[in-house]
């Protein structure tokens, strides 16, 4: 059972004479991955089963695409004013979801972590429910709430919210598992339930990589927002919908400026926000 | 700051622990802990050495309700363990500090958050949720403070001290318990050697000046033998030495170990 003192002291062999382990098997596996990936890309591009497209037809057309691409070089800047409301629209759902979807995921992130949630039963209901949530498109939400309470800036909302939770409540789940269960555990130790041992040791923890999740997502919104416009949830989109149908592509390019210009901000202004929490 | 010291002692009467044929076996099979007997009396310093994978760890948990037994009855202070429901083990728990190898503090958050975690099992859940502790559970948490000596980082961020001192914060975090047993389960392992002693030193102090049972796990026997006034040896999870320090010879630690002793088994110094 236990190991003699002399085992340690033993003679080593020299240098020269090094006996290499011999180097565990299974590095087959690696490569039989890629050659899935490769059998499945060739698929894929083949003309029996493959998806139907070609860069002939960019050749061919390519005159068309750089008319396009010349408009779109000269935004009409007097459109301004008649993009006003529908960026302020656009931004407000960014905010409303946002805010919102972190209320809701905060609680949510810990009750789908298995150190924050021992039990099973909850956690397998927390976890399913989340991943159906996740695993439907935001632009999908969007269509079905605008038939289910009609065109406006609340489906969009609402598709918003849908979309942010899943994003938020997985990353941050997956940053309490990461985490260090030591202050879980002294606070199980003291007598603590496991909702005041979630306040006082796991929250300090993971605030951090909540924080960092929901600025993300606002920045996911402003983007998401201007495109669930064109099944008609509110914002920008409505409007990209409407000079996109009359071939105002310099309008176009206006519109894409002012989404850019506010992505960067977000950009910036959520850095800040992080170096001061992080 | 000035903390004002009240004249109550912290703990108000030390628990006993009463082990009989104890067994703790895991999910996974293995048996951690075999038929152990034991009588700890109140006020005790007891310090349980053994091997790696020997028990230790398991026989603290089992006290304070961690790990469940797998058989035998084991009564401490008024509660009866194996018949103990959830919300009974959790007021158990209120009355024990436990300390680790690990420190196991929230990092990110300040020592005075991390050591009021010592007063969870006395506050209620919406007062933790809105992190308003009683101005009565701060003031025992500065008290405790003080007593480990490092109520001048009060508003640090846990991550900033250094081990010893994160050590002293755990220590506090017990100590803000008021509690009637504290469990030590390698507490200086991560420790350099006069930091190990000087929180070694705290945990007797702890036993000598409030009367705290103190039960530390260590694995060297230098420490085991200066900082304990009665030794239990484990082996493979069997009791197989349980007596004074002045009894603990070096063939005795030979037993436990179950080799001849070594320079690496003391800490030196
Ligand atoms: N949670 C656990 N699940 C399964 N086996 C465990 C667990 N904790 C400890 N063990 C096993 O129980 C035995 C005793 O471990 P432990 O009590 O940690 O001993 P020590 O603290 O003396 O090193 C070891 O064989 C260890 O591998
Ligand atoms: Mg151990």
């Amino acid at each position: 059972m236990a190991v003699s003192a002399d085992d340690t002291t033993a003679v080593r062999p020299t240098p020269s004479a090094v006996t290499v382990p011999a180097r565990p098997g299974g590095r087959w596996k690696s490569w039989c991955a890629v050659a899935v990936v490769v059998l499945i890309t060739a698929i894929t591009l083949s003309p029996q089963w493959g998806i139907d497209f070609s860069l002939v037809a960019i050749a061919r057309n390519w005159q068309n695409g750089t008319d396009k691409i010349l408009l779109l070089l000269v935004p009409d800047w007097g459109f301004f004013p008649r993009t006003v409301p529908a960026l302020a629209e656009t931004l407000q759902m960014a905010v409303i979801a946002t805010a919102v979807a972190a209320a809701v995921s905060l609680p949510l992130s810990l009750a789908t972590a298995r150190l924050t949630n021992p039990n099973a039963i909850t956690r397998g209901i927390a976890r399913t429910v989340l991943n159906v949530v996740r695993s439907i498109p935001d632009l999908l939400y969007a269509a079905i709430l605008v038939a289910m309470v009609g065109v406006g800036a609340l489906p969009g909302i609402i598709a918003l919210l849908l979309f942010n939770v899943g994003i938020i409540v997985k990353m941050v789940s997956e940053s309490i598992e990461a985490n260090d269960p030591g202050a879980l555990e002294a606070g199980r130790a003291a007598g603590g339930t496991q909702l005041q041992i979630n306040r006082s040791a796991a929250l300090p923890d993971i605030l951090p990589s909540f924080v960092n999740q929901t600025l993300y997502v606002l920045e996911l919104n402003v983007r998401a927002s201007s495109v669930l416009g064109l099944v008609g949830a509110g914002g920008l989109g409505l409007l990209i919908d409407a000079v996109r149908t009359f071939y105002r592509y310099d309008q176009l390019s206006l519109i894409i400026v002012e989404i850019l210009i506010i992505v960067m901000a977000l950009d910036v202004l959520s850095n800040a926000v992080r170096r001061r929490l992080v | 700051m000035v903390v004002e010291h009240t004249s109550t002692p912290i703990a108000p009467s030390p628990w006993s622990v009463s082990m009989r044929d104890v067994s703790v076996r895991y999910a996974s099979g293995v048996v951690a802990l075999k038929n152990v007997s034991l009588d700890i009396e109140p006020g005790e310093m007891v310090s349980v050495v053994g091997l790696s994978g020997s028990g230790k760890s398991s026989l603290i948990r089992t006290i304070n309700g961690l790990v469940p037994l797998t058989s035998g009855s084991l009564h401490v202070g008024g509660f009866q363990l194996e018949t103990a429901r959830a919300g009974e083990l959790r007021r158990l728990r209120g009355h024990i500090g436990m300390i680790f190898q690990g420190f196991n503090l929230a990092k990110r958050t300040s020592v005075l958050n991390n050591v009021l975690v010592g007063r969870l099992a006395h506050t209620t859940t919406l007062r933790t949720l809105l992190g308003a502790y009683r101005a009565s559970d701060r003031q025992i948490a500065f008290e405790a403070l003080e007593r480990v000596g490092i109520l001048p980082k009060v508003w640090d961020r846990a991550s900033s001290l250094s081990g010893g001192q994160q050590q002293r914060v755990a220590i506090a975090r017990a100590l803000c318990q008021q509690p009637r047993l504290v469990l030590a389960d390698e507490p200086v392992a991560s420790l350099d050697p006069p930091t190990a002693h000087e929180v070694m030193g705290d945990l007797r102090r702890i036993n000598q000046e409030l009367g705290i049972t103190v039960i530390t796990n260590l694995h060297l026997i230098d420490l085991a033998r200066r900082y304990g006034t009665r030794i239990i040896g484990l082996r493979a999870g069997e009791v197989v030495f349980d007596g004074a320090v002045e009894a603990a010879t070096d063939e005795v630690f030979a037993e436990i170990y179950g080799r001849s002793v070594a320079s690496e088994d003391a800490l030196g110094l």
